[in-house]
């Protein structure tokens, strides 16, 4: 059969985001596949540079439009670091029950872009209402529904609102009670598992020879979690499991993202409990004078998706020397999903991509 | 809403049709589309409005231009804006359109986007609310009623100095001019 | 652990400058000759996971900084040990006059795009590299962009900003 070379993307109704893949088909199979990013690359790391650090603090949220909270965290963390800057334990409290929150959210909306790619419209419309109740204690919280601008260096930017704990309670066991839901008509479904079953295979000695972190890496069984690796903001003080499945395809991938999100919630439960009074942040310095001191710093932790790392350097200026995130999609989005989508059919391509959970921004920066 | 509706279907029917039909093209230009699945599934559901998202830029004739545009996306979107069938609309969505945004000193982003495709309207804000689309998309109605909603004749009659600045950013643009200008005689 | 790895380190590379500045930080200094073969010595230790490739442009001392971060994999699925706890930070200098350099694809699959997007955004040419095509840019710029001497808001205004409106361009202002 001859082979055709066909561009899937950027304006494509199986793309979420903005990003395009070149395939190379023969028939309905994939012989070839190549990303193309750089859509939406606005060169963040090089804004970064000519922006104050307090400054930065309100564009480094932007990078990831799906979870902005974990870039703010990384952020904070590294000026943290550079600057010697402690976080009261109240602050790291907020910091864990707030990104669990942000990670619930964003699962959702991955949620809602993979149940849309399959044609579970009803899933779809599920999972987008309750990422909104979500949204609603962000705006309750922060005032704002998308970028937050809430983490800052040396802790959170405002309390909890009085009373919010039980809202949040009830907004978590809200989104709960629809869960048998769910699994009825999505998760548990045959037609789910027909079409994720055995497509989109990242076997073990891939995921590890291509660099895969996150769920990818769950999937194929192996618990690596920066949560529990490295332990930052409150996750060392509560008892929370990992969830892993064995095979690798897209069907396990979206089975772990479910129990991830009910772990969350567990996990947000406890963290509400215990969570101690206190100040929520430390004075950090005139930021008009503000100077960090010089010298690198390299900070990760365990965003929506996966490994977040940020490499910052500073050479004792008021503005950073280097910034560099590494983002969890990157490696997922140009080297495995190149791999993955070899011998796939066409209509899959979605699939896959979405199991893979590709947030395009996060590449391209 | 309109009290003399009626007036208006006899008046002009294709304007009336249209305006109540908005379809979108499903293209996610930058992060404003984060608040596009809200809005048209069930919680602010845009179809109450008539607008819902359409597969490829042929059935659609409103374009939201959701977030920044990089150099690379621009001749995506002008590719796109050329396909659409006129009457055609389009909205600059967020900040960063209208004069770069936060992004105003980054190399790889354009700053004003009317420079290189015509705007009917802008919803301004980093990030515009659900509301924000209805309120536009009301307010597009009025620009529709009085036919100032006319940026795709805009682009038809200035269309070689649109071309011209598209060139100077993108360098030969690969495809022919979508109106020649030996047409116009 | 690292205290361990330090002195193996030290052992095949005397030359090599090793740093611990925290409990779950190395940092190693190597001259730009001797990477391939650290690289490959580490990932034999378990560090193979290469999260990521960097560069910074150091101006005033003419010189490029190549980092790669490197982390270990479980060794066990269930329990956590101390080797995946450390990040190995491997740096080399090279001259940014001649902005040349391996490519370490052979070793470490994943440094692909990381390679491609150095070579885009700060001009270092990866030798054995099979694709060094555009990545994220559309555009070529005269200095390629991260470098330190692109002054990104000199250029929006002699370039975007440059561009006419559409009616000034009908009045012929241009």
């Amino acid at each position: 059969m001859r082979e055709l070379e066909l561009y899937f993307g950027p304006q494509h109704l199986g793309m979420v985001g903005n990003f395009s893949i070149t395939l190379n088909v023969e028939g309905d199979r994939i012989i070839k596949a190549a990303s193309n990013p750089g859509y939406l690359h606005r060169g963040f790391e090089k804004l970064m540079e000519y922006r104050t650090w307090i400054q930065n603090f309100t564009l480094v949220c932007r990078i990831n439009v799906i979870e902005p909270d974990s870039m703010e965290l990384m952020y904070s963390m590294a000026v943290e670091d550079l600057a010697g800057i402690e976080v009261p334990e109240r602050a790291e409290y907020i910091r864990s029950i707030y990104l669990e929150l942000a990670r619930i959210g964003s699962h959702l909306f991955g949620l809602w872009a993979y149940a849309n790619m399959l044609g579970f419209d009803t899933v779809a419309n599920w999972a987008m209402y309750h990422r909104d109740l979500i949204l609603d204690l962000f705006e309750e919280i922060t005032g704002a529904r998308v970028y937050h601008m809430y983490i800052w260096p040396g802790g959170v930017r405002r309390d909890f609102p009085k009373g919010l704990k039980g809202r949040i309670v009830k907004t978590l066991h809200k989104i709960g009670s629809g869960v048998p839901d769910y699994d009825d008509t999505f998760f548990n479904s045959r037609l789910f598992y027909d079409r994720a079953k055995n497509v989109g295979t990242v076997t073990r000695k891939q995921a590890l020879e291509m660099g895969a972190v996150g769920q990818v890496l769950r999937a194929t069984g192996m618990k690596y979690d920066i949560r529990k690796i490295e332990p930052y903001a409150a996750y060392d003080k509560v008892d929370w499991a990992i969830p892993t499945r064995e095979d690798g395809d897209a069907y396990s991938r979206i089975w772990v993202v479910r129990d991830e999100m009910i772990e969350s919630v567990h996990m947000i439960f406890k963290l509400l409990d215990d969570m101690p009074d206190g100040s929520v942040y430390n004075r950090i310095p005139n930021p008009f004078k503000w100077k960090v001191p010089a010298g690198e710093t390299y900070v990760r932790c365990e965003s929506s998706r996966g490994e977040l790392g940020l490499y910052m350097a500073s050479n004792g200026g008021d503005k950073p020397y280097r910034v560099h995130f590494n983002t969890p999609s990157y490696s997922h989005g140009l080297t495995i999903l190149e791999e993955v989508l070899k011998g796939e059919s066409i209509a899959d391509v979605g699939n896959i991509m979405m199991s893979l959970y590709i947030v395009a921004p996060e590449i391209d920066r | 809403m309109d009290r003399n509706q009626l007036t208006k279907w006899i008046k002009s029917p294709g304007n009336m049709g249209h305006k109540y039909s908005l379809d979108v093209v499903y293209f996610c230009t930058g992060c404003g589309i984060i608040e596009i699945p809200p809005s048209i599934t069930a919680r602010w559901d845009a179809e109450r409005f008539g607008v819902k998202p359409v597969a490829t830029p042929r059935q659609a004739n409103l374009f939201l231009i959701t977030g920044y545009v990089s150099v690379k996306t621009l001749k995506a979107v002008i590719r796109t804006y050329e396909q659409m069938q006129e009457p055609k609309f389009a909205v600059g969505f967020g900040s960063c359109p209208i004069n770069g945004g936060m992004y105003w000193d980054s190399y790889n982003t354009v700053n004003h986007l009317d420079k290189y495709i015509p705007i009917d309207g802008w919803i301004a804000g980093c990030m515009p609310r659900p509301e924000a689309i209805f309120i536009a998309v009301t307010h597009l109605w009025t620009l529709i009623d009085k036919e100032i909603a006319d940026g795709y004749k805009r682009y038809r009659d200035k269309y070689k100095y649109y071309r011209a600045n598209q060139e100077k950013v993108l360098g030969e643009l690969e495809w022919p001019p979508l109106f020649p200008e030996d047409d116009k005689k | 652990m690292n205290q361990e790895l330090k002195k193996k380190i030290n052992s095949s590379f005397p030359s090599a400058k090793i740093s611990l500045p925290n409990e779950s930080r190395v940092v190693i200094e190597v001259n730009r000759d001797a990477i391939i073969s650290v690289l490959s010595f580490l990932k034999n230790m378990g560090y193979e996971h290469l999260s990521m490739v960097s560069c910074v442009d150091w101006i005033k001392e003419d010189e490029f900084e190549l980092i790669y971060f490197l982390n270990a994999y479980m060794e066990n699925d269930e329990e956590y040990g101390e080797i995946e706890k450390s990040t190995i930070l491997l740096k080399t200098m090279i001259s940014r006059k001649e902005a040349k350099y391996i490519t370490a694809i052979g070793i470490f699959a994943s440094a692909e795009p990381y390679e491609r997007e150095i070579h885009e955004l700060f001009g270092i040419y990866f030798e054995g590299h099979p694709r060094l095509t555009h990545l994220l840019l559309e555009r070529d710029y005269e200095i390629p962009p991260f470098r330190k001497d692109f002054d990104t808001r000199k250029y929006v205004k002699e370039f975007y900003e440059e561009i006419p409106f559409v009616e000034d361009r009908e009045e012929g202002k241009e």
